[in-house]
C-alpha cells in the first residue's frame, strides 16, 4: 500500500488520537505546572514544578501508591494461578459442558465494575451472607476496617480479572500439540511433569502477555476502590493512586496538583512499559 | 491434554468447576435475591435465601416516578411481551423467510419505537433517562470507534512503512497509560469550551481512549485476510475503498463484532470519564454509584434493583455474542 493511501485510510483515527490523546497528555504536563482550581479555569497561573514537588512530598500520595503496589502484587499472581488452574480443569470436560461453564465464568467480566463492586458490597452489608458467615465463625460482629476494606478490594480484583486470564489460557491450551503430549505419555511422564515441562513452556508467551495487561489494568484500579471504600470515605484510607488523584481534582479542587499527580503516575508505568514497547517495536519491524 | 478417565477424577473435576461457577455467580445471585425483597427482609439479621415474599416494589421505585393506579401489570406484561418477541425475532432471523438484514433493521426500529413509547405510556423516573443516555453514548461510541478504527486497522495491516510501526507502538503506549492523565485535560477543555455535559464530548473522548485497542485488534483481524482478495477485486476495476467495503469487510465481519463488543463494554462500563465530564446527563454507572454509601436501609434494596437492571441488558447481548467475545479475548493473545 502506498503512503498516500495509508494516510487516506488512517487519518481519521490518527487525527482523533493526536487531538485527544497526545495533545491532552502534553496539556496535562503543562496544567500540572499551574495553580488551577474551579475559580480560575480560564486563567491558570504558572508556578513551575511546585505541584510536582508537592506530590512527591505528599505522605497521602505515597500511602495510595503503596496500596496500589500491594494491590498489583496480590491480584496479578492470584489471577494468573487461578485462571490457569481453572483453564486446565475446564479443558477436561466435553465441548458442550464447557460452553455452559464458560458463560457463567464470564459473568464477573461482563458486569459493570461499579455494579460488580456494589454487588460485592451487598455481601458484606449488615445482613449480607458473608457478614453472617464471619459472625458464625469468629463470633464477633463484622465491622469494616481499613484492613477489611483493602482485603475486599483485592478480593473483588481477583474475582473480576480471573475470567480474562482463564479464557486466554484456555484458548492457549487448545493449541497444545497433541503428539507432544502423547509422546510424553508413552515415555511415562507423570501429570505434573507434563505440566512443568510441556504446558507451562507452551503458554509462556501468553503469561507475558497476561502479566503486562494485568499490571497495566491493576495499576489504574479505580471503580472498585471508589465503591468499596464508601465513596472515598477517608476513614478507611484505602485509596489507590487513581482515587487519590480523583479526590484532589473533585473534593480538594486542586486541578493543578491532580494533573501533576496524573503525570507522575504516567512516568511510573512507563518504567514497566518501555522495555515492553521496545520489544514490540523490534517484533513489528521484523514482521513487516 | 489427555483426559482424566477414572470416575473419581471426573467427579472431582466437575466439583471444582461447580464450586468456581458458584463463586463467579454468587454476588449476582445474592443481589438479585435482595432486589426482590422488602427492605425489612433484606435487612434481616440472618441472610434470607428463601421464605420471604418476593416484591416488585424496588424495581418500581427505581424505574417509575409514580405507579399507575390500574392496568400497570397489564402494561408491563405487554411491554415485556414485545421485548421477548423482538429478541426471538433476532434469534430466529435465519428461519424467517426475508433477508436477515431486513429482520435486523425491523427489530432495531422496533426497539427505538419501544424506547420512545415507554415514557408516553408510563410515568418513568430519571433512571430511565440515564438508561437512554447510556444507550446513546454506547451506540455512538461503537459506531464512530468501529468505523474509523476499521479504516485505520486496514491501513495499518497493509502499509509496511516505518510510520505504521511508530503509530502502532504509540497507540500501545497510550493504551497503557492511566486514563486520568487524559480525562483531567478533557475536563479542563470541556469546562473552558462549555462542552461539559454534552453527548458529543463524552462520545468523542470515549472513542479516543478506545481507539488504540480498537486499531490493534482490528488490524490483527485484517492481517489474516490474504492481500490477493482485494487485489483481484481491484484488477476487476474496483477502487481500493470499494474493494475494502465490498470484499474485505464482509469477511472480517465476525472480527468486527468482537471488537465492537469490547467498545460496548468500555462505553457501558465507563465511570470515571462520564463522572467528570457530565453534571446531569449521567450514564448508568454514575447514576448507580449514588446508591453506594449512605446509611438509609432503603438504599440496600434500591441499589440491588438498579444493579440488576443495569446488568440484564449487557447479559442479554453477551449471551447472544459469547463466541465473539471469547474470540476477541484470545485474538491478540494466542498469536503471541
Amino acid at each position: 500500500m502506498k503512503r498516500g493511501t495509508f494516510f487516506a485510510f488512517s487519518s481519521p483515527s490518527i487525527v482523533i488520537m493526536t487531538l485527544l490523546m497526545l495533545i491532552p497528555l502534553l496539556m496535562a504536563i503543562y496544567l500540572g505546572m499551574t495553580r488551577l482550581n474551579f475559580q480560575n479555569v480560564t486563567s491558570p497561573e504558572f508556578i513551575g514544578l511546585a505541584n510536582y514537588v508537592n506530590v512527591l512530598e505528599d505522605e497521602q500520595f505515597w500511602r495510595a501508591f503503596r496500596f496500589t503496589a500491594l494491590y498489583i502484587v496480590m491480584v496479578v499472581p492470584m489471577v494468573i494461578i487461578v485462571g490457569f488452574t481453572i483453564a486446565m480443569v475446564l479443558d477436561q470436560v466435553s465441548v458442550v459442558t464447557r460452553g455452559i461453564y464458560l458463560s457463567i465464568f464470564l459473568l464477573p467480566f461482563i458486569i459493570v465494575p461499579i455494579v460488580g463492586s456494589l454487588m460485592f458490597k451487598q455481601l458484606f452489608e449488615a445482613s449480607g451472607p458473608l457478614t453472617y458467615l464471619y459472625q458464625e465463625i469468629f463470633d464477633v460482629r463484622y465491622r469494616p476496617t481499613e484492613f477489611s476494606v483493602k482485603a475486599m478490594i483485592i478480593f473483588y480484583g481477583v474475582w473480576y480479572i480471573t475470567p480474562f486470564t482463564l479464557v486466554v489460557y484456555f484458548a492457549g491450551l487448545q493449541t497444545l500439540p497433541g503428539d507432544l503430549m502423547e509422546a510424553a505419555s508413552i515415555d511415562g511422564a507423570s501429570w505434573h511433569e507434563k505440566i512443568r515441562f510441556i504446558i507451562v513452556p507452551h503458554v509462556q508467551s501468553l503469561t507475558i502477555f497476561v502479566l503486562l495487561f494485568c499490571i497495566m489494568d491493576t495499576y489504574r484500579v479505580f471503580d472498585s476502590v471508589f465503591v468499596l471504600s464508601d465513596n472515598l470515605n477517608p476513614i478507611y484510607r484505602a485509596n489507590s493512586i487513581m482515587t487519590y488523584t480523583f479526590q484532589q481534582a473533585t473534593l480538594v479542587q486542586n486541578l493543578g496538583k491532580a494533573n501533576a499527580m496524573a503525570i507522575i503516575t504516567v512516568i511510573g508505568i512507563l518504567i514497566v512499559l518501555i522495555p515492553n514497547l521496545y520489544m514490540s517495536y523490534k517484533e513489528q519491524i521484523a514482521e513487516r | 491434554m489427555s483426559k482424566v478417565t477414572n470416575p473419581f477424577g471426573r467427579l472431582l473435576i466437575h466439583l471444582v468447576l461447580i464450586v468456581f461457577a458458584i463463586y463467579s455467580a454468587f454476588p449476582f445471585f445474592w443481589t438479585t435475591l435482595q432486589s426482590f425483597k422488602t427492605f425489612r427482609d433484606a435487612n434481616s439479621r440472618t441472610p434470607l435465601f428463601w421464605g420471604f415474599t418476593p416484591t416488585w416494589e424496588n424495581y418500581q421505585e427505581v424505574w417509575l416516578r409514580s405507579v399507575p393506579e390500574t392496568g400497570g401489570a397489564t402494561l408491563a406484561f405487554f411491554l415485556l411481551l414485545i421485548v421477548v418477541l423482538l429478541i426471538s425475532a433476532l434469534i430466529f432471523a435465519k428461519y424467517i423467510p426475508v433477508p436477515d438484514s431486513i429482520v435486523y433493521a425491523v427489530v432495531g426500529i422496533g426497539f427505538v419505537i419501544l424506547l420512545w413509547a415507554i415514557p408516553q405510556l408510563a410515568d418513568v423516573s430519571q433512571f430511565y433517562d440515564y438508561f437512554i443516555n447510556t444507550l446513546i453514548v454506547t451506540v455512538g461510541t461503537i459506531v464512530v470507534s468501529i468505523s474509523i478504527g476499521c479504516l485505520a486497522g486496514y491501513g495499518l495491516a497493509r502499509y509496511a512503512g516505518l510510520l505504521g510501526v511508530i503509530i502502532l507502538i504509540s497507540a500501545l503506549a497510550f493504551r497503557a497509560l492511566p486514563r486520568l492523565a487524559f480525562i483531567l485535560p478533557y475536563f479542563y477543555i470541556g469546562t473552558v469550551t462549555g462542552l461539559n455535559d454534552t453527548y458529543f464530548l463524552v462520545i468523542i473522548t470515549l472513542v479516543a481512549v478506545n481507539q488504540p485497542f480498537t486499531i490493534w485488534m482490528l488490524r490483527s483481524f485484517f492481517m489474516e485476510i490474504p492481500k490477493e482478495l482485494e487485489e483481484s477485486a481491484m484488477v476487476d476495476g474496483a477502487s481500493r475503498l470499494e474493494a475494502f467495503v465490498r470484499v474485505i469487510v464482509p469477511i472480517v465481519w465476525p472480527g468486527i463484532i468482537s471488537t465492537a463488543l469490547f467498545s460496548l463494554l468500555l462505553a457501558y462500563n465507563e465511570f470515571l470519564l462520564v463522572r467528570l465530564l457530565t453534571q446531569s446527563n449521567w450514564t448508568l454507572p454514575v447514576a448507580i454509584s449514588r446508591f453506594t454509601g449512605g446509611e438509609d436501609p432503603r438504599h440496600l434494596t434500591l441499589a440491588a434493583a438498579s444493579a440488576v437492571s443495569a446488568t440484564i441488558p449487557i447479559m442479554l447481548v453477551i449471551l447472544f455474542f459469547q463466541k465473539n467475545l471469547v474470540k476477541g479475548l484470545t485474538a491478540g493473545a494466542v498469536k503471541g
